[in-house]
């Protein structure tokens, strides 16, 4: 068979989102790779200018549908550098809460979506399952189980429901052992070895060449977490350590993102403990008012459009399950942030695809894309 | 009713049918139609059809049977809505893909396109008129039918790069040269397994394999040959571990990503009609087709229709290993399938035929007892 170009995507089950990979192979081969993005281009950094600080939340959500709490904290620590204002701590536990939970929700649905990748189904709905026990908790505190809108410039929308803590913990001794059952069905069996191991490899090197971040620079030896590095919120007070791995290929992002699970639920027992032992208010009392009232009363449409506030400028990184996420907001005054930027982590790793899939086989692209975690949201924002 | 068999039950039917239509003719008419070879030609038909409405509703069953145990293997239920816990789900699935049109790619082959998923369904359609089901039950005695049956068993790469080549379709082109590949390397440690299993029992006939083993089934003494016959027979059945032709993550759907409606259903149950073959075949080279030993109570045994009940058993409880096998193992890669074929299997099929040849001559192991036949 002579070379050809092949489009995987945009509609394609390698993909898992909507973006096109062009491949050109010699019989089964890859010769070159293309990661064309873009299908899934909404705006979303435009159409935060025209709206209020809060209502950009609705569209951090929409920004990446597998890890939306986690945005919303991004835009959130940034809005808040921006407008000077300073979270009640009990807010900023609850913030970590959040980005603990939808990091293991995340890190659920890349195993689910990866095993499947490489041929197997049944931990596929294991997967899926136990992703359901989180995505029940978000309902019981967020009223949402994908797009929550859940934190507020200034701290969050609402405190825990009773019994909320103990039904978390509940929910985390069922997914530690559950861990480790993956484990048996994955690392157990020679063929996943055969399929994953010494395959897309991404030494460090290139890994910061490239600005890959996040499981795939973990995974490639490079002891690199913000949590740790730059801690923002509350995690300098939190004991965890960062997943590590040596081998640079698709078995250490596995282990990698599986040890994160673990140190998740770590932290998610220390962040309970916290919560239940100290109450206090969840949203900070000296908001300016339009930041509580995103339309203006009827008749007096100037009402908000006078407000003149400090000006400034907000800037933050948080460990995202997908890798090193950064958002950039300007104050200029206004109730609307004049310019939003924000920063994936997954464009970056993707875009270094060339890097990592050349001279592996055609059947080799579904689990090294998958040991990426692709989520398209975010990289076309 | 022991001598019940298919036959005969086709010959009392036709002739019971066209006794009474004979009885109310007038006389010339009557004796033509009451004619013994009339009714021997239709008992043949009738014979055939009640052969294919039966082959069809194991499929069928087959497909149930899968659903509801990967289900129970993934902690869900699988089918539960059409019918009792879903027995008719699947006649509702075919009646879909039936009414279906059949969208054909401009592009594409008409000829090929066609005939490839006809052709391919057909012969695995002719094979049930090989294999034998219980004592009676087959059409006749054939020599070779072992190898009969395998050789129809290997025409399938052919129509399938077939229908995959004239798709005009770079995944069904790639997902054809891998079903072409890995079929043709699997045959080979597959007739070595079978090998074996002809030289214990001295037969290539399928009837006279399954009565070699009334009291020495040849899954213990051949253990070898059951093993590479098992994984070969996956390879030809394109399951997973070894569904790559169809790897659905990297090929969308392989060598059938242009097939819809109604061709489309001619490649799955095509599938499941080599799944029901390959257990049948395991069931019957190595598991005592539908005897049962002789220390078995003869209640067990002497039932009406026993030998059906329990080679359908052991069919079934066959085809759900190779569920539990797709429900736990990842999917191997081309390159790695063909070097464990040619590298592994062959050599481990070569054993196999050694192992056997070594019985036949020491004609009795400690456990398993004595081969019964001098063999070859």
């Amino acid at each position: 068979m002579s070379e050809m170009w092949i489009n995987m995507g945009p509609q394609h089950p390698m993909t898992h989102g909507l973006w096109n990979l062009r491949v050109r192979i010699d019989g089964e081969v890859i010769l070159d790779v293309d990661p064309e993005m873009g299908y899934l281009h909404r705006g979303i950094e435009k159409i935060s200018e025209d709206r209020h600080y809060n209502e950009v939340i609705t569209l951090m959500d929409r920004t990446c549908y597998v890890a939306g709490l986690s945005w919303e904290h991004l835009y959130i620590l940034a809005s808040e550098q921006a407008l000077h204002i300073q979270p009640p701590e009990r807010a900023q536990y609850l913030r970590v809460l959040c980005e603990e939970f939808q990091r293991i929700a995340s890190h659920l649905m890349w195993y689910a979506a990866f095993v499947q990748d490489i041929g197997l189904m049944t931990p596929f709905l294991y997967g899926m399952r136990d992703r359901d026990l989180i995505l029940d908790l978000f309902q019981s505190y967020t009223g949402a189980r994908m797009t929550y809108e859940y934190m507020r410039v200034g701290g969050v929308r609402n405190d825990l429901p009773p019994g909320f803590t103990d039904q978390a913990r509940k929910v985390l001794d069922w997914l530690g052992p559950r861990f480790d059952e993956y484990d048996r069905l994955c690392l157990g069996s020679d063929i996943f070895h055969k399929r994953c191991d010494n395959l897309g490899v991404l030494k460090a090197n290139d890994c910061v060449r490239h600005g890959v971040t996040g499981p795939m620079l973990r995974s490639a030896g490079l002891r690199r977490d913000l949590r740790k590095d730059r801690p923002y919120a509350v995690y300098d007070q939190l004991d965890f350590e960062v997943a590590r791995a040596d081998t640079a290929d698709v078995t250490g992002r596995y282990l990698v993102r599986m040890e994160e699970m673990r140190q998740s639920i770590r932290i998610l027992r220390q962040v309970l403990d916290w919560l239940d032992h100290h109450p206090g208010p969840v949203l900070a009392h000296e908001l300016p008012r339009w930041l509580g009232a995103p339309y203006a009363p009827v008749g007096r449409e100037g009402y908000l459009l006078k407000r003149h506030y400090p000006k400034g400028v907000g800037f933050s990184s948080i460990e995202e399950p997908h890798g090193e996420a950064q958002a950039y907001v300007v104050n200029e005054g206004g109730e609307h942030p004049y310019r939003v930027k924000f920063r994936s982590p997954v464009f970056a790793n993707v875009s270094a695809a060339r890097q990592y899939l050349i001279g592996y086989r055609v059947a080799d692209i579904p689990p090294i894309m998958g040991s990426v975690d692709v989520c398209v949201g975010e990289v076309d924002r | 009713m022991s001598n019940l068999t298919l036959y005969s039950v086709s010959f009392d039917l036709v002739d019971a049918v066209l006794s009474a239509i004979g009885s109310v003719l007038p006389a010339p008419l009557n004796a033509w139609i009451t004619n013994a070879d009339l009714i021997t030609g239709l008992a043949v038909l009738v014979f055939a059809a009640l052969l294919l409405a039966a082959s069809m509703l194991n499929t069928i069953m087959l497909i149930w049977w899968e659903r509801k145990l990967l289900g129970r293997f993934m902690d869900r239920r699988g089918a539960m809505h059409v019918g009792y816990a879903g027995l008719l789900q699947n006649f509702a699935d075919g009646f879909k893909l039936f009414r279906k049109t059949t969208v054909r790619p401009r592009e594409a082959d008409p000829l090929g396109f066609v005939s490839g998923p006809t052709a391919y369904m057909v012969t695995s359609m002719i094979l049930f008129g090989v294999l034998p089901i219980s004592s009676g039950w087959n059409s006749g005695a054939l020599p070779l039918s072992l190898l009969l049956a395998l050789a129809i068993f290997s025409f399938a790469p052919l129509f399938i790069f077939v229908s995959a080549w004239s798709s005009n379709n770079k995944y069904s082109l790639m997902g054809g040269m891998r079903s072409a590949a890995q079929m043709i390397a699997y045959e080979v440690p597959l007739l070595l397994a079978v090998v074996a299993v002809v030289i214990v029992s001295g037969s290539f006939d399928l009837t006279t394999i399954v009565y070699e083993q009334q009291n020495y089934w040849f899954w213990g003494p051949l253990f070898v040959a059951l093993l590479v016959f098992v994984a070969g027979m996956l390879a030809e059945m394109e399951r997973i571990p070894f569904d790559l032709p169809e790897a659905e993550a990297e090929l969308v759907e392989g060598w059938n990503t242009e097939y819809g409606g109604m061709l489309f259903a001619f490649f799955m149950l095509a599938d499941y009609l080599r799944a029901l073959i390959g257990s049948i075949l395991v069931v019957l080279l190595f598991l005592g087709g539908w005897t049962m030993p002789t220390w078995v109570p003869s209640v067990a045994t002497s039932f009406p229709l026993a030998g059906i009940f329990w080679f359908m058993l052991k069919t079934y409880l066959v085809f759900a290993v190779f569920i539990w096998i797709r429900a736990s193992l990842p999917r191997v890669r081309t390159d790695q399938l063909l070097r464990v074929g040619w590298n592994r299997m062959i050599p481990l099929s070569l054993l196999s035929v050694f192992l056997a040849a070594a019985l036949v001559t020491v004609k009795c192991l400690p456990v398993f007892g004595c081969v019964p036949s001098p063999g070859i």
